[in-house]
């Protein structure tokens, strides 16, 4: 790595939700970091933290119950967990922008789409009106919105969801971010439009360079977008390693779990999906040692008493897992 | 007909930490004893002349609230009258629920013009001033209890109506309704046993803020006279002391601030249950 | 004979904007002890034709026979004998059953309509939910103690209460996480090759359908476009539609994923209310050509031994 620093850089982040039911570790030291025109997938089923772990990123956790109650988030360098709200303000959308699942809510509906463009470019940059305008239609030419001239003038419920996301991803990267974190940008969309999206997506994170953490419950999208991927299980990062890695040689348990229960066409056709029992663990009832191991098929005595650390078992791979390090 | 049930203890829990609602429940529970027990504190009819008339509060001991211009104990009036005017407010309510909860189920869970007529009846019924419109009923049918009860019901459903038509519209979609109807369930079972549980909560919130309606109708009947002459409710009380407001303004405000904690009291304990019932303020 | 066949039908709804042609004269027939796999885009019908089987929505035109008996005409009283053939599960496991009856009692519920005797219910009710993997205590319970999975347990539970023939399954595991989407997937065919029953398995998931189904139809605004074996239709897929479809879908295979061709359909399904004249697909097809504009097409045999709705394969 050259001096340098990341776009972003998470270490060690903790997030607490405080509940009625008590303390609940959401995010429980999570680090992470994304390079410049890489894509990082962060998988998991629901509940796992990974859209808190967004959240925490953008300071847009909804507190209460919610609070980051440890560890660094540095954007390009710079820790932004000790930063006051107003300043958080001129960073999203500038320096960090998100693209949320449902484009539809995402948007006001009361509003046109031109104006929504011009008033995230006239927050954030220097352009006047007459010029954010104009950019805001070269925005809408960029991200292929169809007749993008006449949408300007559109209201969001005359768009469909494809279209709207399309706005949601042009609002986001009209101040060109250096972050970009799309969550579960194409769950609500059909299969057709989730596939111009992703291109879309891909298209302009090369362009731009972007940082891109895209998180996702769709192990098929993240074969299609994912340079690296990173698997969570109820609050913690329990595997890392690069996309043809982890589906060629998944070392968690859960991670096998997951991509045996994934039908896949194409390859072998398994005559059963390999299911894992069992279901999540809720976040105030976790077992004591490996949140995993109630469902594991390699479960040991010590899994049930210590929780695994992360580990090397290989260049640029992560795991957390006692009987993948051998025992 | 299946019971209907709630997790009982998270009920009450929710509706307690409302603490308005907790102290609302606590004086209408004060109210009714008093009700309920009236004749035992008080065994001797509460419109006997007991004493001179005119007496302020405090001025004999052994009339805490005074008399009224004949004579009459006012806490012993109030405390039977307590009876009568809860009474009222329940059954009245009880009477608007009926009517109300069986109009809007029939058009929500219909829809189609059935809904169409259903919301026009109702909308006539909320274009007449309810208070010209219950006078206007127990002056036809006659000052009686009943026919007072039955009138403020019949100007009170409409509500109650717009609001269970409102839950039947969102719930008579829901797969587990489709469910029902995919195994060949009649449409009263779907409504009564499996729809209604459903719809209830939000309903009974309203019904419990009809109850303190019906009293302030009860009342301003009473007080213009309309009243069942055979009942001492508060509102007549306070109809009965209007003459004397400039001397005596104790004889009519004595049974006023009654009316108004009770209906006060009604408003937190619906505050409480709404808390309480509405799944959306769950585990906040 | 077949189980099911469904021979040109239609529903159509008014609405404000305007009539919708939800299914537009859809013919197909399933067999026993088949997984039909039925597959679209939001807003193609392939629900609604789920629904019309059950008629649980008006049905406009057409026959939908089960077992040789035409049910589109029949009146409700009349459905009774059918109801037990077919049943459905519904995609939503938080809504598909009732917030506040037991588990015990909306399992119960065909048993108690079917006018069973209370004992030999229960004792069914338990047989139930052993088959479908829930602890026997979970008849008291109410439903929102239970995961997402579970539910979907107690709505199959349900669904096999009177031993159906056939079982429309709509998007049945399209609300459940990776995992428990297994489990329930994995239940439905053990279900399958214990009973026999038969599954119109309605999805867009591609992938789940093509390791449940044994055949499948593509549907795209009310029609259906093509209709073929699984492996015809995954190996040498005729439509265009189909082809794009297939291509769209992502592979959890990151070789796989970038081998493949990746032609991406340009826009987005027509509005319903103003579907296209002629072949509906003809304003994203890259094939379409004045004939589509005009001409609607029918299914027709093609080369891969499915049938097709296109003019030029």
């Amino acid at each position: 790595m050259s001096g340098q620093a990341l776009p972003l850089e998470i270490t060690d982040l903790r997030t607490t939700l405080f509940t009625r039911r008590g303390e609940m570790k959401a995010v429980d030291g999570l680090s992470l970091s994304v390079g410049a025109g890489e894509t990082v997938a962060l998988v998991g089923e629901s509940g796992c933290g990974k859209s808190l772990s967004a959240l925490s990123v953008m300071r847009l956790l909804p507190d209460p119950p919610a609070r980051i109650v440890g560890g660094q988030v540095k954007l390009n360098g710079r820790d932004i967990v000790p930063l006051p709200e107003e300043a958080m303000l001129g960073i999203r959308g500038k320096e960090i922008g998100m693209i949320f699942q449902d484009p539809i809510s995402s948007l006001n509906p009361v509003t046109t789409v031109e104006k929504q463009i011009v008033e995230v470019l006239m927050t954030h940059t220097e352009l006047g009106r007459g010029q954010a305008r104009v950019r805001a239609h070269e925005l809408l030419e960029l991200v292929g919105m169809p007749d993008a001239a006449r949408r300007l003038d559109a209201y969001p419920h005359q768009l469909s969801g494809g279209m709207c996301q399309r706005v949601v991803i042009a609002m986001a990267i009209a101040c060109s971010p250096s972050v970009l974190i799309a969550d579960e940008p194409t769950t609500a969309l059909d299969v057709t439009v989730q596939a111009q999206v992703l291109a879309l997506l891909k298209k302009l994170q090369a362009d731009a360079g972007m940082a891109m953490i895209f998180i996702t419950h769709d192990l098929g999208v993240v074969a299609e977008t994912a340079d690296r991927v990173v698997v969570m299980y109820a609050g913690r990062k329990v595997e890392e390693a690069s996309v043809d890695e982890l589906f060629e040689n998944p070392l968690h348990p859960y991670t096998v779990g997951l991509i045996g229960a994934t039908p896949t066409p194409g390859a072998e056709r398994a005559e059963r999906l390999a299911d894992i029992p069992g279901m999540v663990p809720p976040l105030n009832a976790l077992p004591q040692g490996c949140a995993f191991a109630p469902r594991c098929k390699r479960v040991m005595d010590r899994c049930l008493t210590e929780k695994p650390a992360l580990t090397v078992p290989g260049p640029g791979r992560l795991v957390a897992c006692f009987a993948a390090q051998g025992g | 007909m299946q019971r209907f049930e709630f997790p009982r203890f998270e009920f009450v829990g929710r509706f307690a930490r409302n603490r308005g609602a907790l102290v609302g429940a606590c004086l209408i529970l004060v109210v009714a004893l008093m009700a309920v027990f009236a004749s035992v504190f008080f065994p001797t009819d509460p419109l006997r002349i007991v004493g001179l008339p005119e007496l302020w509060p405090g001025e004999d001991p052994e009339f805490p609230l005074g008399t009224d211009s004949l004579g009459r104990d006012i806490l012993s009036m109030i405390v039977h009258g307590a009876r009568a005017t809860l009474l009222i407010g329940l059954f009245a309510s009880a009477v608007a629920t009926i009517i109300g909860v069986g109009v809007g189920a029939i058009a929500g869970y219909f829809g189609g013009w059935v809904d169409e007529i259903s919301m026009r009846v109702a909308e006539l019924f909320q274009t007449i001033p309810n208070l010209i419109f219950v006078l206007t009923i127990v002056v036809i049918l006659g000052s009686t209890l009943t026919n007072i009860v039955i009138a403020i019901g019949i100007v009170s459903w409409t509500p109650i109506a717009r609001m269970t038509r409102a839950e039947f519209l969102s719930l008579r979609d829901r797969e587990f309704v489709q469910a029902c109807r995919s195994m060949g369930m009649s449409d009263l079972r779907i409504i009564v046993s499996e729809i209604l549980p459903n719809a209830l909560p939000p309903v009974i919130v309203l019904s419990s803020l009809v109850v303190a309606g019906a009293i302030l109708f009860e009342s301003a009947v009473s007080f213009l006279g309309l009243g069942d002459p055979n009942v001492a409710s508060w509102g007549r009380l306070v109809g009965d002391g209007r003459q004397l407001i400039r001397s005596s303004w104790y004889i009519c405000a004595i049974p006023g601030i009654a009316i108004m904690i009770t209906v006060l009291c009604l408003n937190l304990v619906g505050d409480g249950l709404n808390d309480a019932l509405n799944p959306k303020l769950r585990d906040r | 004979m077949s189980l099911l066949s469904l021979r040109d039908v239609r529903v159509q709804f008014n609405t404000a904007g305007g009539v919708v042609r939800a299914v537009n004269g859809v013919s197909l027939d399933l067999a026993v002890g088949e997984t039909l796999g039925l597959v679209g885009e939001s807003g193609c019908g392939k629900s609604t034709l789920g629904k019309a089987i059950m008629k649980l929505v008006p049905v406009s035109g057409g026959a939908i026979v089960v077992e040789g008996v035409d049910i589109a005409p029949l009146n409700r009283a009349q459905l009774t004998d059918m109801r037990r053939k077919v049943q459905m599960i519904f995609q939503d496991p938080y809504g598909s059953l009732n917030p506040r009856s037991t588990v015990g009692r909306s399992v119960a519920q065909p048993m108690v309509l079917a006018g069973w005797k209370p004992e030999a219910t229960a004792e069914r009710v338990e047989t139930l939910l052993r088959w479908v993997g829930l602890p026997s205590d979970a008849k008291q319970r109410y439903p929102h103690e239970f995961s997402g999975g579970q539910r979907q347990r107690i709505g199959i539970a349900r669904a096999l209460a009177l031993s159906p023939k056939l079982i429309i399954c709509d998007e049945p595991v399209s609300a459940l996480d990776v995992s428990v989407r297994a489990q329930v997937i994995n239940l439905l065919e053990d279900l399958k090759s214990q009973f026999g029953v038969s599954y119109l398995f309605i999805s867009h998931d591609l992938s789940v359908v093509e390791h449940i189904a044994d055949r499948v139809a593509v549907m795209y605004l009310g029609m259906l476009f093509e209709v073929g074996g699984r492996d015809q239709i995954w190996k040498s897929p005729q439509h265009p539609y189909t082809r794009a479809l297939l291509a769209a879908a992502p592979i959890a295979n990151p070789k796989l994923a970038r081998a493949r061709q990746r032609t991406v359909l340009q826009g987005e399904l027509p509005s319903p209310l103003n579907p296209p004249p002629g072949c509906p697909f003809n304003s994203r097809c890259p094939m379409a050509q004045d004939r589509c504009r005009v001409e609607k097409p029918v299914l027709r045999p093609v080369a891969n031994g499915a049938q097709a709705a296109c003019h030029f394969v």
